[in-house]
């Protein structure tokens, strides 16, 4: 008989130490009785899940570990059962897969082409990367045919001054420093007379990149119920690249999945973001190829 | 099949089929964040690397573990790094080993340039998010996730019952991610 003991905290008790649990500042007895619960809660997993990832935010700070870690772990890899890939293609490739397996020659296999596995910029940026319809690309080309005096600037034609820049962060010059990175400039197209650089962007030649808003009056300060929004256009598509909030200072986004990005644009729009802009662009910036 | 751009999903997947490049994709991309979090709850980089290697030869032998439905894999490999870590942290005897140690050794490899970037770039904005919570909700959190203490041990420390130290985790948590939504950071979107 398997049956499980009821647990001996209620609910509400539980939900008042999941943010504990999810910092492992609770004893193992303690642990085990909230994970009996999660097991059976969708709600309060979801809560965890939540503070896992708030948690694991807090760890980023671009560690460096040696090389010798990695030779560590490529010096134990080894075979394990079968039983481990049977459960794991149960949860990731759906049921009536089979895999090769991980036992036999130990070589490794064909990863899957699974329909259900999405791609890394899907997966990456779910939420923030949505891939707009017909309409959006409509609107996004009333976005883009008010964009003037728009210009982009190869980094090593911006490296020094914008390096001694005292509020660029470090992250900007990290990102600077590395070949291939180009800083574009976003002006406002509704600006009358010169034209005004509320926010620039970043972009490594890997695709990773962030917006960075000008400190000096760019982008302001959004009242409640609104954000911004960062657009690119990839060809004839226009496609979000996700929320900046209300008010971005540094935000990074990743076009590492959609080489070619011809333009960029930021919106304001309703909190929680549209998925076709009917909005003016307050920044709009081309990317020189 | 192009590991750069696979899903981590997909990555696991070539993991639970001992294709190895699969799990050094995987710490290319993560490696850097879990050996950061690692670092600092352990203060010292022997210890960290030992932690770091656990968590990905945890994933190369039990890579079923990961549930995509649950979050991220970075979120899922930070979780048990800062388990382990912390285990090491309630370690009485690597406590003194750890207090007695002396000297600070700086790990000098390299590591993905861009995911370098992109993690100094979320680390700013989240220490800015941390550093606009409230002293009451801020404080606990760093003792008990940098600290690896348990909330008692906090509470203890703060001079405050252990219950309100309880809710001030939680709501500060919650806090957290409000500020680095507000910011522009998706905290679900954040792990590359």
């Amino acid at each position: 008989m398997n049956s499980v003991p009821p647990s001996p905290l209620s609910h509400a008790e539980i939900e008042e130490l999941l943010g504990v649990y999810a910092l492992d500042a609770v004893d193992r007895e303690t642990a085990a009785i909230v994970e009996q619960h999660l097991d059976e809660c969708i709600r309060c997993s979801i809560e965890v899940a939540e503070h896992h990832e708030v948690a694991g935010m807090l760890a980023n700070s671009g560690g460096v570990p040696s090389a010798q870690v990695w030779d560590g772990i490529a010096g134990q890899l080894g075979g394990t059962s079968d039983e481990s890939w049977d459960r794991l293609a149960a949860k990731l490739d759906g049921p009536g897969t089979s895999g090769p397996g991980r036992a036999g020659s130990g070589r490794p296999g064909k990863p899957p082409v699974d329909g259900n596995v999405v791609s890394l910029d899907q997966t990456r940026r779910r939420s923030r990367f949505v891939t707009a319809g017909a309409g959006l690309v409509a609107a996004a080309a009333a976005v883009v045919a008010v964009a003037f005096g728009v210009q982009a600037n190869h980094l090593h034609t911006q490296v020094n001054a914008l390096q001694a820049t005292p509020q660029l962060s470090t992250a900007e010059r990290v990102a600077l420093a590395a070949p291939g990175t180009r800083r574009i400039v976003l002006t406002d197209p509704t600006h009358p007379g010169p034209a005004t650089t509320p926010a620039s962007i970043v972009l490594t030649a890997s695709g990773t990149g962030f917006v960075v808003n000008d400190q000096r009056g760019g982008l302001a300060r959004l009242p409640a119920g609104r954000t911004y929004q960062l657009w690119a256009v990839v060809g004839k598509k226009t496609i979000s690249l996700g929320l900046l909030g209300s008010q971005p200072r540094i935000v990074p986004f990743s076009v590492a999945g959609s080489p070619g990005v011809s333009v960029f644009a930021i919106t304001n729009e309703v909190a929680g973001g549209v998925v076709a802009s009917a909005n003016m662009a307050v920044a709009v910036g081309t990317v020189q190829l | 099949m192009d590991l750069e751009q696979a899903s981590d999903a997909n990555l696991v997947v070539a993991v639970g089929r001992w294709h190895e490049p699969a799990l050094a994709e995987a710490y290319r991309r993560h490696g850097g964040a879990v050996h950061a979090l690692a670092r600092r709850i352990l203060r010292s980089d022997p210890p960290a690397e030992e932690v770091t290697q656990e968590v990905f030869l945890d994933l190369w032998r039990n890579p079923e573990k990961f549930d995509a439905q649950r979050g991220t894999l970075r979120s899922f490999l930070l979780a048990r790094t800062h388990g382990k870590s912390v285990d090491v942290v309630r370690s009485e005897e690597a406590r003194k080993r750890r207090e007695e140690r002396t000297t600070r050794e700086m790990a000098t490899a390299s590591y993905d340039i861009d995911r370098e970037v992109w993690d100094m770039t979320v680390a700013e904005q989240v220490k800015e998010a941390l550093g606009a919570l409230p002293d009451d909700l801020r404080q606990p959190i760093e003792l008990a996730y940098f600290g690896g203490r348990t909330y008692q041990e906090v509470a203890a420390m703060l001079d405050q019952p252990e219950g309100t130290v309880k809710s001030r985790i939680r709501s500060g948590l919650g806090r957290l991610r409000v500020n680095l939504i507000e910011r522009g950071i998706e905290p679900a979107g954040a792990g590359l």
